[in-house]
C-alpha cells in the first residue's frame, strides 16, 4: 500500500506543477491589473493549438514559438478591450473575460474545427522512469523541468529585474509610477501578455497529454480558479502551495474515492476560504479593498 | 330575480360559447398555418464542451438524412433547428424551448443518458416524439420507458453482452473503468452480472467524473492491480485524454483495453499512435456487410465533409430517417400518428430487417465488435470489423431482453 501511495503523491506532485503553470499567469493578471480574467483557459487552448500547427508546418522545435504568439493576441486584446476594464468593478472584468473565453472558443472551433488533433509527446520522450515504487514516464519528467524552470525564470524576472520591479510598484502604485516617467499603459499591456503566454506555456505541455480541442479550456480554468483562490489572488508562492496541494489531494482522492477526484480540490478550497477567506498566502490590498 | 339570474346564465352561456369558439377557430387557424408552413424538426446535440465533436456528427448525419429527402416531409420543406446538450439541466431547458418556441413536431437529439432521460420528462409532458440516437442506459427503455422516446442506440446489457466473449478470450482479472453517471454505473452493473459466464473476477472499478483531463492516478491504480482486462466506458474527450494517457503510461501493451459506446472521433482525435482496444460500436463506416443505403450515405457523407462518417453520423442520420420516413407514413405531424407509425417502423435494408420494438421502442438492431488495428496505415480506417454481435433476427430480439428482462411498462398515447 506504501507504495502505491508514494507513487501517488509524485504523480500528484507532477500533475500540481502543471497546475501551478495554468494559475500562476492568472494570478499575475490579477495582481499585477486587477483584472480576473475568465479568459485564461482560452489562451491555454488557443497555446495548445498554435503547437499543434506550428508542429504540423515546422516540426517539434517550431512549438517554442507558441507562448509568444499567443502573448501577443493577449497583448492586442489587452490594448483592444482589457485596459477597459481597469479600475472597474471585478463584476465587470468577470463578464468580458468570460465573453471574451466563448469568442476565442469559437474562433477555434472555426478555424480547426470542433473535432480534436492528434498531438503525442516527442519520440525522444518516451519511456518511463522507475525507481523503487516512483513511476513517471519521461513525457512528465519533462513537463516538470520545462515548469519548475519556467516558475523560476517567472520569479528571478519579477524580484530581481529592473522591469520586474516597474511591474510589481504599478500594481500597487500605479500613479506614483506614471509620476516617475513611466509610461504604465504600455507596461500593462506587456503584462497581460505575459500572463497569457504563461497560459500558453501550460497549454503546449499539456497538449500532448490531454485531447486538443476546443474544449480543453474547460479542464484548466476551473483548477486554475481554484489554485488562485486557496493560494491567494496575486500570490506567486501561494499559487505554487496551492497547485501542488491540488495535485496531491487529487491524486490520493483518486486511490481511495476516485468517484470524488473533482470534488476533492473545491472541498479544499471551501475549507481554506472558511478558515482564511484571502487564501493561504493572500495579502490586504488597500487598491482592491 | 329569476329572470335576472336567468339572464346571467344566459350571458355566461352565450360568452363561454362564443369563447370556446374563438379558441376553436384560432386553434384551427394555428393548425393550419403549421399545416401549410416547413415541418419544424428540433435537434439536440453537443456544440460545446468535451461531446462537441460528437454532436457535430450527429447533427451531420440527421442533416444529411433530411437532405436526402430533399429537405422535404409531406411535401413541405423540413427545417432543423439545433440546440445545445451541454448538460442535463440545459438540455432539458433547450427541448423546452424547442417546443414552445419553434413549435417542433419532433426532436432528434440525445447522445448522454442523463441528458437523455431529462429529456425525456418534457417529451412525455408536452406529448412530443423524441428519438434518442444515443444514451444507453438501460432504464431509458426499460424501467422509464416513454411512448413518446425510441432510442436508436442498443443498451448497455446488449453491447456488454457482445463484448464479454472477447474479454473471456483476453483474461480473468477484470477491472472497471467507468465514467460516474447513470451510463457507467450500468456498464459496471452489467459486466459484473457477465463476469461468473466466463469464470471471471473483478479487481478493482473507479468512477469517474466527467470532464476529467489527468488520468495518470487511474492509471498508476490500474497498472498496479495488473488486470488482465480493462473494462471502460468513457466517453468523447474524456475517452480520447484516456487513451493518450493510456499509451503514454506505457500501458498499451501491457492491458488490453474493451468498452462499450466508443465512436470513431476518439480515436481520430488521438491518433493511431495512441489508439488500442476492442469495442462494440453501432455502426463502422468500413464494414463490407454495410447496406447499399448506408453505402451510399458513406459516400454523400465523405463528398461533402472531406472524410468519413463516424458511428455518429450514422445513429444520428438513422433516426432522422426512421422519423421523416414515419411522417410520411404517418400522412401526418400529428405527434401521436408520428408516434404510431414509428412503432410500425421497420427498416429492411440490411441482412435482416430492424425495427423499434413496440413495447419498449427500443430499436433492435445489431451493434458492431471492432478491434483496432495492428498497424494504422489510413488516416480515418482505425478498425477491423470482427463481427456483428448477433448473426439472425431471432438471436438479436433474444439479445435485448424479454419484456420482463427489461422491465418497461409502457403508457397509452
Amino acid at each position: 500500500m506504501l507504495d502505491i501511495l508514494v507513487s501517488q503523491v509524485a504523480n500528484g506532485l507532477v500533475l500540481g506543477f502543471i497546475y501551478v503553470l495554468i494559475a500562476v499567469g492568472l494570478s499575475i493578471t490579477f495582481g499585477l491589473l486587477g483584472v480576473i480574467n475568465f479568459a485564461h483557459g482560452a489562451f491555454f487552448a488557443l497555446g495548445a493549438y498554435f503547437a499543434w500547427q506550428m508542429f504540423q508546418w515546422f516540426g517539434w522545435s517550431a512549438v517554442i514559438f507558441a507562448p509568444p504568439l499567443v502573448g501577443l493576441v493577449g497583448m492586442l486584446l489587452e490594448a483592444t478591450i482589457i485596459r477597459r476594464l481597469y479600475g472597474k468593478e471585478p463584476l465587470l472584468s468577470l463578464i468580458v473575460t468570460f465573453a471574451l473565453s466563448l469568442l476565442i472558443e469559437a474562433v477555434i472551433r472555426f478555424v480547426w474545427g470542433a473535432d480534436g488533433k492528434p498531438f503525442n509527446p516527442p519520440v525522444w520522450t518516451a519511456g518511463i522512469f522507475e525507481i523503487g515504487p516512483l513511476l513517471m514516464t519521461k513525457y512528465r519528467v519533462a513537463v516538470l523541468g520545462a515548469t519548475i524552470a519556467t516558475l523560476l525564470g517567472l520569479w528571478a524576472f519579477l524580484a530581481w529585474t529592473p522591469y520586474g520591479r516597474i511591474l510589481r510598484a504599478g500594481s500597487r502604485d500605479p500613479e506614483m509610477v506614471e509620476l516617475l516617467g513611466i509610461n504604465l499603459p504600455r507596461v500593462l499591456t506587456a503584462v497581460f501578455g505575459l500572463g497569457c503566454a504563461l497560459a500558453a506555456i501550460a497549454g503546449v505541455l499539456a497538449a500532448p497529454l490531454w485531447t486538443v480541442s476546443p474544449s480543453m479550456s474547460a479542464n484548466a480554468v476551473m483548477p486554475a480558479f481554484v489554485v488562485v483562490a486557496i493560494g491567494g489572488l496575486g500570490s506567486f508562492r501561494g499559487a505554487v502551495v496551492a497547485g501542488l496541494a491540488i495535485g496531491i489531494v487529487t491524486a490520493l482522492t483518486i486511490q481511495f474515492r476516485p468517484e470524488a477526484a473533482t470534488g476533492a480540490m473545491y472541498a479544499l478550497m471551501f475549507i481554506i476560504m472558511l478558515l482564511r477567506p484571502r487564501g493561504l498566502f493572500g495579502e490586504r490590498w488597500e487598491r482592491f479593498e | 330575480m329569476t329572470r335576472i339570474a336567468s339572464d346571467k346564465r344566459s350571458m355566461k352561456i352565450g360568452m363561454a360559447g362564443a369563447a370556446a369558439a374563438m379558441t376553436a377557430i384560432g386553434l384551427a387557424s394555428a393548425a393550419m398555418a403549421q399545416d401549410a408552413g416547413p415541418v419544424r424538426i428540433g435537434l439536440i446535440y453537443s456544440k460545446q464542451g468535451p461531446g462537441a465533436s460528437i454532436g457535430q456528427f450527429l447533427q451531420r448525419g440527421s442533416e444529411l438524412a433530411a437532405e436526402q429527402a430533399g429537405m422535404k416531409a409531406l411535401g413541405r420543406p423540413i427545417e432543423l433547428i439545433w440546440l445545445d446538450e451541454p448538460n442535463p439541466q440545459g438540455s432539458q431547458q433547450n427541448m423546452q424551448r424547442l417546443i414552445d418556441e419553434n413549435k417542433v413536431v419532433a426532436v432528434v437529439g440525445g447522445n448522454y443518458s442523463s441528458s437523455a432521460l431529462a429529456m425525456m420528462s418534457v417529451a412525455n409532458r408536452a406529448k412530443i416524439p423524441l428519438i434518442l440516437p444515443g444514451a444507453a442506459a438501460r432504464e431509458i427503455t426499460g424501467k422509464d420507458c416513454s411512448r413518446y422516446t425510441f432510442r436508436t442506440q442498443a443498451t448497455v446489457p446488449v453491447q456488454i453482452n457482445g463484448l464479454m466473449p472477447y474479454v473471456a478470450q483476453l483474461g480473468k482479472k477484470a477491472y472497471f473503468i467507468t465514467p460516474s453517471y447513470a451510463f457507467g454505473q450500468d456498464i459496471v452493473k452489467s459486466a459484473r452480472a457477465g463476469l461468473p459466464a466466463i469464470n471471471g473476477t473483478e479487481i478493482g472499478s473507479d468512477e469517474v467524473p466527467i470532464n476529467t483531463a489527468d488520468y495518470s492516478s487511474y492509471i498508476l491504480k490500474i497498472r498496479q492491480a495488473k488486470p488482465d482486462v480493462v473494462i471502460g466506458g468513457l466517453v468523447g474527450g474524456d475517452f480520447s485524454n484516456f487513451l493518450k494517457q493510456w499509451n503514454e503510461m506505457g500501458m498499451k501493451d501491457r492491458a488490453p483495453y474493451a468498452a462499450v459506446a466508443v465512436t470513431d472521433t476518439d480515436f481520430w482525435d488521438v491518433g493511431p499512435q495512441a489508439s488500442t482496444g476492442i469495442f462494440i460500436k453501432p455502426w463502422y463506416y468500413n464494414n463490407p456487410k454495410n447496406s447499399a443505403a448506408e453505402k451510399k450515405m458513406t459516400e454523400a457523407f465523405m463528398k461533402k465533409h472531406g472524410q468519413p462518417p463516424s458511428d455518429k453520423t450514422w445513429s444520428g442520420w438513422i433516426a432522422m430517417r426512421a422519423l421523416l420516413e414515419s411522417i410520411e407514413s404517418a400522412k401526418s405531424t400529428n405527434p401521436q400518428e408520428i408516434v404510431t407509425a414509428l412503432e410500425k417502423w421497420k427498416n429492411t435494408e440490411d441482412a435482416f430487417p430492424y425495427y423499434f420494438r413496440e413495447w419498449d421502442h427500443q430499436l433492435v438492431r445489431p451493434a458492431v465488435i471492432v478491434k483496432v488495428k495492428p498497424q494504422i496505415t489510413d488516416k480515418w480506417d482505425f478498425m477491423d470489423v470482427l463481427k456483428n454481435t448477433s448473426d439472425s433476427a431471432a438471436d438479436t430480439e433474444k439479445a435485448f431482453g424479454t419484456k420482463e428482462e427489461v422491465g418497461c411498462n409502457m403508457p397509452a398515447l
